[in-house]
């Protein structure tokens, strides 16, 4: 599992959920905050379609914190004003990025909220396609 | 002409203030930045988008204190957002990324993936719905129809394919209809870093029509269909959805797409306008091709969408009409410059305005002598 799928499951879950995954971590490991969480901004770079070139779109708010995990550095950033989310988000990542030896449970864990996000998604965009169009009728109709 | 620093009103001003305060709960009813968040969704992207700074939340704050007034609300924003560190840039969002929950096209009916109608007024019969005030006094009523419809979405069958479909202007592209573009992978200008100049750049433009205010780029996209422009678009494409917002490890090697920090998603309208264009041949002959407008915006904003897809064509094809002019776009479509600028006017002009007086008092003793 890749960061980017990690951190994307991560900030769909609860924040029990980050919650309990970075206080398994911190009970096995000493966590030192870096950077407290705080606010800032990103610039979002976007291609338009028709010319093919970049952009930007915007900035958009975000919560940052960074901590150490004996000298491993985790990142937590997600949009919003969401400290304790940011931290938790931080200690994981740092989690993952020191391999800790319990790394395989949190991953478990991770892909277990993967699973129920998904099938709320899949229901999510289930009942957004009730509202696609059906034009036969309409065919019909002008036939007749 | 002089400004002339002028002393006193303080306790004036701190009375003005409170009276505004007043003003704001006089009626004896204080709506919550929660309830803002939820129920005003459009004038909280309206916001985001003309502050150009995504986030419910603080529009919906400003919201309540600017007792929504929206230039006001994106003074406020704009204000906020100057105190704030820009920390990261993001990836380069491709529009393709898009997670549907609305996409509808008037140039095809077939389209791949279909029409899809999302949530939008536009099926709507407009006629004001007395109903929401029965809510009100039963908040049982809004809280059983939300039940139903989750209940209805829990029971769904999981569609596991992601809501992401081709473009319907591939199509096009795919038969030679439509003008083609290398991807150009030059880093963009940014306005709120540099002054703009003429003649901008394409990344100028887009990003001041995207952060534009949404009555004054509607007017403007009108005011070219009207005759004051030679832009007549249809809509390709019109997608409504949420793109994912990530960023590179800020303290090791980029390690590529996967090892991107997600951050979260924005909800913004895109639209893609087809818009006719004659293009001379190497024999001097002229046929016709189809070219694209581009107009996106944070949240959802259809009309204004739609009208920045007509300026951005605009200003990409050289001609009299003032919605062509780039500097008549670009300079006066931003709410926080024109509001401000219109909004100095109420400032003490004292002095100059004497000497206005002044002036018309001596060319009417002029008159009388003659």
């Amino acid at each position: 599992m890749k960061r980017k799928q990690r951190t994307e499951i991560l900030i769909h879950c609860p924040t029990k959920v980050l919650r309990e995954l970075s206080e398994a971590v911190e009970s096995h490991h000493a966590i030192k905050i870096l950077e407290e969480p705080n606010s800032g901004l990103v610039m979002v770079k976007m291609r338009e379609t028709a010319m093919k070139t970049k952009f930007f779109l915007g900035e958009v708010l975000v919560t940052e914190c960074k901590v150490l995990l004996g000298e491993t550095l985790g990142l937590g950033i997600l949009r919003g004003s969401h400290k304790k989310r940011a931290y938790y988000l931080a200690v994981i990542d740092a989690a993952f990025n020191a391999d800790i030896d319990e790394i395989e449970g949190l991953r478990e864990r991770i892909r277990e909220e993967s699973g129920r996000i998904q099938i709320l998604q899949g229901r999510e965009r289930q009942q957004i396609l009730k509202t696609k169009v059906d034009f036969e009728t309409l065919d019909e109709e002008v036939k007749a | 002409m002089a400004y002339v620093a002028v002393k006193g009103g303080q306790e004036a001003i701190g009375e003005s203030l409170r009276r505004l305060e007043y003003e704001r709960l006089r009626k004896g009813r204080i709506i919550e930045t929660r309830a803002i968040e939820s129920s005003l969704q459009g004038l909280i992207d309206q916001v985001m988008s003309e502050a150009s700074l995504y986030d419910e939340a603080l529009a919906a704050l400003a919201v309540k204190q600017a007792q929504g007034n929206p230039e006001e609300v994106v003074f406020l924003l704009r204000a906020f957002r100057s105190t704030l560190p820009r920390k990261y840039y993001s990836r380069t969002i491709e529009s393709h990324e898009m997670a549907l929950s609305r996409r509808i096209s008037a140039s095809f009916k077939d389209i791949p993936g279909g029409q899809i109608l999302g949530a939008s007024p536009d099926y709507s019969h407009r006629l004001i719905d007395f109903d929401l005030i029965k809510e009100e006094s039963d908040p049982f009523i809004p809280k059983r129809w939300l039940k139903a419809y989750l209940k209805e979405i829990e029971s769904n069958e999981v569609h596991e394919a992601p809501l992401k479909y081709p473009k319907v202007v591939d199509y096009l592209r795919r038969e030679g209809l439509m003008a083609t573009y290398e991807t150009d992978e030059t880093e963009p200008e940014d306005v709120t870093k540099e002054a703009l100049k003429f003649p901008s750049k394409r990344s100028q433009r887009l990003q001041i029509l995207t952060r534009g205010q949404t009555g004054a780029v509607t007017a403007l996209g009108y005011a070219s269909l009207r005759g004051y422009g030679s832009v007549h678009p249809t809509v390709g494409e019109l997608r409504v959805g949420e793109l994912p917002v990530t960023i590179d490890p800020p303290f090791e090697e980029a390690g590529g797409e996967e090892e991107a920090y997600y951050i979260g998603d924005i909800r913004v309208t895109e639209v893609e306008s087809i818009i006719p264009k004659a293009v001379k041949t190497p024999s001097g002959a002229y046929e016709e091709e189809l070219e694209l407008g581009y107009g996106i915006c944070f949240g959802h904003n259809e009309t204004k969408a739609i009208a920045m897809s007509i300026l951005d064509r605009c200003l990409e094809e050289p001609a009299e009409a003032p919605t062509h002019d780039e500097e008549f776009v670009l300079y006066h479509i931003d709410s926080v410059e024109s509001t401000g600028f219109i909004s100095h006017l109420k400032l003490p002009h004292y002095v100059t305005f004497q000497s206005k007086l002044d002036s018309v008092r001596k060319t009417r003793k002029g008159g009388k002598k003659q």
